[in-house]
């Protein structure tokens, strides 16, 4: 936690040296006074200053895996989407933004796969219904959050521009994974 | 003569719009994120170069210049596009009668450093910085604007009232320096008096001779302190800032009477606003704070100390900048303290802001002003 935790006691009421208002002013007056005098030794030594400023382009906040970025699909390690199909996501969808067309594999399997995959994310709301409904864990909430477009179409995200190997999102899938409390194999597959 | 005068003004503009007002953006932003442990503006920077965000005001006014300057439609347009010469014009002015030096003799010569050094010098301040009130007003009347109509009612009245009680602030320093003359305030707190003199009204009369000997200068900050408090109170009031801004208020009244302005018509407002935060360091400065003077080197001690060696002009010549440097870095301080208040401290709500001036600082200047009556009489002259 930057900068440590201070435990704020809050009085009800005023007493008598908040309502003579000078006594409490020259307080914080010295409060921000030793901010300023402290953080300007640092700015003049670089050392010890105390600030929570993170330079954005330059430096990158690295988020908590609980935080719910713009949702991609999950690549098999074969390649292609580990999703089913299945519709879930798409009735679970509160701003109805996921489209989903279903087909077969054309190989021996025959397993059904999403041939179309299209997520508006001009419309996605990042609520993470989908990723919670999915029952084969194909789509997922990313960190990412830098989606800004110059238009509404190229916020329009097809099956292609939405797969992330799972390698990318691994840190979301174990975290996902906690609330199951079941093992899975080396395939990510949960046993079961 | 003539002459002379031009210069001093023409210095005294040049330092204050050339040096303070454009610094001045840069350290507000700059101060302000050191107290709030940010690191503030560094990102405009020419060929790569940033100077710790010094080009900041640069880019600023570049970007205000090259906006549209667009005026309302029903709006009184020459009033609208009058406003913010109103506002800021006058406030440069006010800087004619603050002295930042003392009086020099060179040879046959005299050199006074003050634009214009006149009998009434602080009414004329005041009378300047209501001009500039004006500003204000017209510009929230003449937008054709409800928030700026509000903007420009809540300046009209603010500044209204606290004209009435900045006046009696000050008028214990008057009757302790004995003049209205800015400079004459400033040659008599260049001086020393007795630290515990004021222990005579209780009758303590054989103090020890240490604290007999311990003596502080005299300036109008240690002579009446609370002059000192009522009065930085007043005239922060006067400027419109936080914790005082409720003319533009933004959290109510999107920006007060400066909502419809655009482009450098709005840098303007700005601009009157960073020159009146050097006014009031300059006035605070000038009648509390000994204004050019040095503690505890009276003119005299400093031209004596260095006159053996290098003659009188040059020893005069030093002490001239001994004193202008001493002015502008008790300036620096008071625009610092200004700043430290305007980030530390959230609005006053409106009604508060009127309490403050006619149920609080009203009565205590006045009683203020008995009681420093009552302590003149008693202990005589001090100094």
């Amino acid at each position: 936690m930057p900068g440590g935790v201070i435990v704020v006691e809050r009085r009800e009421g005023l007493g008598l040296a908040e309502r003579l208002y000078l006594p409490m002013l020259a307080r914080g007056l010295w409060v921000s006074a030793r901010h300023f005098f402290r953080n300007l030794r640092g700015f003049v030594t670089g050392k010890n200053r105390r600030d929570f400023v993170v330079q954005y382009p330059e430096e990158r906040v690295d988020y908590a895996d609980a935080f719910r970025g713009v949702p991609v699909l999950v690549e098999r390690e074969e390649g292609g989407p580990r999703c089913v199909a299945c519709g879930l996501c798409e009735l679970a969808c509160p701003t109805c933004c996921i489209r989903i067309e279903a087909g077969e594999l054309p190989d021996a399997s025959g397993e059904r796969h999403p041939v179309r995959f299209d997520l508006d994310l001009a419309r996605c709301m990042f609520c993470g219904l989908c990723e919670e409904v999915c029952p084969v864990e194909a789509i997922v909430m990313s960190r990412s959050v830098e989606m800004a477009a110059f238009d509404r179409a190229s916020l329009l995200f097809d099956k292609r521009a939405l797969l992330v190997p799972a390698a990318l999102v691994k840190r979301r899938l174990d975290f996902l994974s906690k609330g199951y409390e079941r093992p899975r194999d080396a395939d990510g597959e949960r046993a079961g | 003569m003539f002459l002379v005068a031009l210069i001093k003004s023409l210095f005294i503009t040049l330092v204050v719009v050339g040096f303070f007002l454009p610094i001045l953006t840069w350290v507000e932003r700059k101060q302000s994120a050191l107290m709030q442990d940010r690191i503030g503006a560094n990102r405009a920077s020419l060929a790569g170069v940033s100077i710790l965000g010094l080009l900041h005001p640069v880019a600023d006014v570049l970007k205000l210049m090259s906006k549209e300057n667009a005026v309302p439609g029903g709006a009184n347009r020459l009033l609208h596009l009058m406003a913010p010469l109103i506002a800021a014009i006058p406030v440069i002015a006010a800087f004619a009668v603050i002295p930042y030096g003392g009086n020099y003799r060179f040879g046959a010569g005299e050199l006074s450093l003050v634009a214009a050094d006149i009998d009434w010098g602080v009414l004329y301040v005041f009378a300047i910085a209501s001009l500039a009130s004006f500003g204000a007003v017209l510009a929230g009347w003449a937008s054709n604007n409800n928030w700026s109509l509000l903007g420009g009612i809540r300046a009209a009245a603010q500044m209204i009232s606290y004209e009435v009680t900045m006046g009696l602030t000050l008028v214990p320093l008057f009757m302790v320096f004995g003049t209205l003359r800015l400079t004459q305030m400033g040659e008599a707190q260049d001086t020393v008096v007795p630290a515990f003199a004021f222990l005579r009204i209780f009758g303590l009369d054989g103090l020890p001779t240490l604290l007999q000997a311990i003596s502080i200068p005299a300036w109008g900050l240690f002579l009446n302190p609370p002059a000192f408090i009522l009065f930085l109170t007043c005239i922060m009031a006067e400027n419109k800032r936080p914790p005082f801004d409720l003319p533009e208020s933004e959290s109510e009244l999107v920006a007060g009477y400066s909502t419809e302005y655009s482009g450098m018509r709005f840098g303007l407002f700005y601009l009157s606003e960073f020159i009146q935060v050097v006014v009031v360091a300059g006035l605070v400065t000038a009648i509390f704070l000994g204004g050019w003077t040095i503690p505890w080197l009276s003119q005299a001690e400093i031209i004596g100390a260095i006159e053996p060696w290098f003659g009188e002009s040059v020893a005069t010549g030093a002490c001239l900048l001994f004193h202008v440097t001493s002015f502008f870095a008790k300036v620096a301080f008071v625009i610092w303290l200004q700043m430290l208040i305007r980030w530390s401290l959230p609005r006053f709500r409106y009604d508060q802001l009127m309490d403050l001036c006619w149920k609080v600082i009203l009565p205590a200047s006045l009683l203020n002003i008995f009681a420093t009556a009552f302590v003149m009489l008693a202990l005589g002259d001090v100094r």
